[in-house]
């Protein structure tokens, strides 16, 4: 068989897989839910100052919370299978268009993110590793344990009083100026100016977490027989290091990344609160504090699947940075 | 000039409002609203709406977000200036028959909704009969009386009452009593209209577009029946999660304005001495916020009233004001906030109100009532719940810890989120003291009432009786307060009415709190009205 065939079969194969997983992460999250106190119906009658007990049966009989939990887990099911991702009554407004609204941001964050700290963090600990106990390497190193040790919050309001109140670089917070409503290139380059702070911000985290897992994955490397063979066949020390230790030293990383993007969604929490990053991380902190379970689950849902569909991406990722190994 | 802001003005007893409460067999003429148009006209205010709202239905929801921007778009019959006198909006002028049981509106000519249906009489008739009355959480009260509204014609409105109802005159403007359009709601399902994410009103600004954890962006209604208003072209509320990147948008001049405390008493202590930032106490009087505990009076020793009265001896009100609230508020005085004074309603009961604490009287209430000390000291042990909406509740039970640490009460705090405490307080009663705040509203029948009476012991729904305080004396005394339409009459049924609950003291108020407005000194005039943030902001703008 071609290796395309392989490869497109062995895809299938995992999406197929993927099917079962992600039922029951529906399932478990729909009961773990289930255990918090009180109902979203408790919240909005809180909310709203007062109300009578019969409006409160009433609304809990129209979110279907009068229902038994096995009645209401096969209604969920039954919507899921129709690619419904039920109804906010909270925001009076369908989970998907509400999940769908914050994707984008979200998403523009994340790779921001990812790109920035995968990216910056490789070099960085490629220079490290390379100048092994040179000042590079220290002010490196030491670089990166302060930024892993700092609390996000911190940096976040730090970045905003330096960069917003005092130099006046950038605004402080949300995606785009409400006061303006720029329109086509300008509202381009208005949201990516909103975006430098919270990118900065959370991948200073993952950045430091990069540098250190690729120096330290490098340095392994460095200690191989085929480096010895590649020197003693003559190779030139830059090409050892970028054709050979590199490619190799990568994997780790890559795996790392792909794991942590799942807990970028939920990590990015912090940064969306500060900035006012109106992303997916926000929307499920307030969901779970109105118990706004049907859009709580789906927003799970979408975050397993992306989980899923990144694992799916980055296996694929291997056969190519490494040929040895094969998909199948 | 800011200091003269954190005073609380005196108001002066206003003459209209009392004359309407009376109603004494004259037609009461409104103040006509003049004003110079020499403000700037145009630009765009951004206010901080926190949390997000659930929806944008005043109509069905008092939520306090909702109560910011709602306003905006729909009107209310009447509305009430700073001296908490009426003042005219969708109601020209109203009549209130001789024996009170008819009040009569004569309401504005060529009102036009957003979608430009006209405005009637019957959309008066629908919005209280058929939404307020049936869907709005305090409407029901607030309208009980009102058994029909006729419509003789499209521009008069006919309410009939079963009983007078003074209170209810105080529950016209555009938050408490929206009126909203008949031909968009009627035969639908209330409470499932897309009117909640899409309201039309009458008011001076349209909703444009709401970006769900983002922003509400409303633009300026250009048939607006006020003529030369609204001045400003848009008013955005922005949603920032974080306090601390409130106060920054606020100082970098991102935001101009955010009410209730959307600045935190800590950084407006500091952005106060700032020349671009201003604060105001004012706009809240038909808010009337109480700090307070209620007490499960079902469970010993709260079952005790000594018990209530040693705890209310020993707490130093000041101190909470000055050291967690930076010295914004009022030590509590009676059962009812001293804001009630101008209406009458107002009587101080000081015996276990002390101005400050007495320790060693409270201690020795207790032993003469038997309720002794053990061996290390400890009289009771309780568990305080704490209303979960802030940091600065928390500081309050620490202080409360050691407070009543010294009349022999030993606490544990208990934090929790809003849905669980909400059922722990609400639903199940599983609590000993908890601490909360209450609105005392408009008038004690709307706000105080609800905690007091055995009608308003109604297990499941939050922010009524939890104490389950029950006297058939408070009872009969509330429902001659509701109808009595003499304002000195009815002051004596409420001074009796403190005068008991001075002693029982189900509920121990704590202090009258001081929300804050926090304003960028470009924006003029938002706060001319008693709703404040809750007012539509017709006349505010923006001096360049």
């Amino acid at each position: 068989m071609s290796q395309a065939g392989k490869r497109s079969r062995y895809v299938l194969k995992r999406l197929l897989h993927a099917i079962p997983v992600v039922l029951a992460i529906i399932v478990v999250n729909f009961f773990l839910l289930q255990l918090a106190e009180g109902d979203a119906v408790d919240v909005l009658a809180g909310e709203a100052g007062s109300a009578t007990p019969e409006y409160m049966a009433q609304l809990r009989e129209k979110f279907g919370l009068d229902q038994p939990l096995p009645v209401q887990l096969g209604v969920y099911m039954k919507n899921m299978l129709s690619f419904d991702l039920g109804y906010s009554f909270r925001h009076d407004m369908p989970v998907s268009q509400l999940v769908l609204d914050r994707l984008v941001p979200t998403l523009l964050l994340m790779v921001s993110t990812i790109t920035l700290a995968v990216g910056f963090g490789i070099i960085l600990g490629l220079v490290a590793a390379s100048n092994l106990n040179t000042w590079k390497d220290n002010v490196i190193s030491i670089f990166a344990l302060i930024s892993y040790a700092t609390p996000l919050f911190w940096v976040g309001l730090m970045m905003i009083v330096v960069f917003s109140l005092k130099l006046r670089w950038f605004p402080t917070s949300g995606m785009e100026n409400v006061a303006m409503f720029y329109e086509g290139w300008d509202r381009v380059k208005d949201i990516a100016h909103h975006l430098v702070m919270p990118t900065l911000t959370l991948s200073l985290f993952y950045l430091a977490l990069y540098t250190r897992f690729m120096r330290a994955s490098m340095l392994e490397q460095a200690s191989m027989d085929y480096v010895t063979t590649a020197r003693a066949k003559g190779l030139t020390e830059r090409r050892i290091v970028f054709v050979h230790i590199l490619r190799n030293a990568l994997l780790p990383v890559v795996t790392m990344a792909g794991v942590q993007v799942g807990s970028l969604i939920g990590g990015s929490v912090i940064v969306e609160s500060v900035f006012a990053w109106p992303g997916l991380g926000m929307l499920a902190f307030e969901a779970l504090f109105s118990r706004d379970l049907n859009l709580l689950l789906g927003i799970f849902l979408l975050s397993a699947l992306l989980v899923v569909a990144i694992n799916l991406v980055v296996d694929l990722l291997y056969s190519f940075l490494d040929p040895r190994i094969e998909v199948g | 000039m800011r200091s003269r802001l954190y005073s609380r003005p005196e108001r002066p007893t206003s003459i209209v409002v009392k004359r309407a409460l009376s109603s004494v067999c004259l037609a009461v003429g409104l103040i006509a609203s003049t004003q110079a148009l020499s403000q700037t006209a145009g630009g765009t205010m951004v206010m901080i709406a926190q949390p997000e709202p659930p929806s944008l239905a005043p109509y069905l929801s008092t939520s306090g977000p909702i109560g910011l921007v709602a306003p905006k778009i729909y009107n209310g019959l009447l509305d009430y200036d700073l001296d908490l006198n009426t003042v005219p909006e969708l109601a020209e002028s109203y009549t209130v028959s001789d024996d009170g049981l008819t009040v009569t509106f004569a309401l504005r000519e060529g009102v036009k909704w957003h979608d430009g249906e006209p405005f009637t009489s019957a959309d008066v008739q629908f919005s209280i009969m058929d939404v307020l009355k049936q869907f709005h959480p305090r409407g029901p009260n607030s309208f009980r009386e009102v058994s029909s509204i006729d419509t003789p014609d499209e521009l008069t409105a006919v309410f009939n009452l079963d009983a007078p109802a003074p209170y209810m005159m105080r529950a016209f403007s555009a938050y408490e009593s929206p009126i909203v359009p008949r031909h968009l709601l009627e035969g639908e399902d209330i409470r499932a209209s897309d009117l909640a994410n899409n309201p039309v009103g009458t008011g001076p600004f349209k909703f444009v577009e709401w970006k769900k954890g983002q922003y509400i962006r409303l633009d300026k209604n250009e048939d607006y029946w006020k003529e030369g208003l609204p001045l400003l072209d848009r008013i955005v509320a922005r949603i920032i999660p974080d306090a601390s990147t409130r106060t920054a948008a606020m100082e970098s001049g991102e935001v101009h304005y955010g009410a209730f405390g959307a600045i935190p008493n800590i950084d407006v202590v500091r952005m106060r001495e700032s020349d671009d930032i201003g604060v105001t106490t004012d706009g809240y009087a038909m808010i009337n916020p109480m700090a307070l505990i209620e007490m499960n009076t079902t469970k010993a020793p709260f079952d005790n009233p000594v018990m209530r009265q040693a705890i209310s001896m020993a707490i130093d009100r000041q101190f909470l004001i000055d050291n967690i609230w930076f010295g914004y508020g009022k030590p509590a005085t009676s059962a009812m906030t001293s804001n009630f004074e101008p209406l009458g309603l107002y009587s101080a009961t000081p015996e276990f109100y002390p101005e400050s604490p007495d320790v060693d009287a409270a201690n020795a209430l207790l032993d003469e009532a038997g309720i002794t000390a053990d061996a290390e000291g400890t009289r009771a042990s309780a568990v305080v719940d704490l209303i979960p909406y802030g940091e600065d509740w928390r500081r309050a039970g620490e202080y409360m810890k050691q407070a009543l640490a010294d009349i022999g009460v030993d606490l544990e705090l208990r934090y929790e989120d809003v849905p669980t405490w909400l059922k722990r307080i609400y639903a199940d009663y599983d609590f000993e003291l908890n601490v909360n705040y209450f609105y005392q509203l408009p008038d004690p029948v709307i706000g105080v009432q609800r905690h007091y009476g055995t009608d308003q012991i109604r297990q499941g729904t939050p922010f009524v009786n939890s104490t389950r305080y029950s006297n058939s004396d408070i009872d009969e005394l509330l429902a001659a307060g509701a109808i009595e339409v003499d304002p000195t009459a009815r002051g004596e049924i409420y001074a009796q009415i403190q005068a008991i609950l001075g002693e029982e003291l189900p509920v121990v108020n704590l202090f009258e709190m001081e929300f804050l407005t926090v304003y960028n000194e470009k924006l003029k005039d938002h706060t001319v009205s008693a709703m404040g943030a809750y007012h539509s902001f017709d006349r505010a703008y923006i001096e360049e």
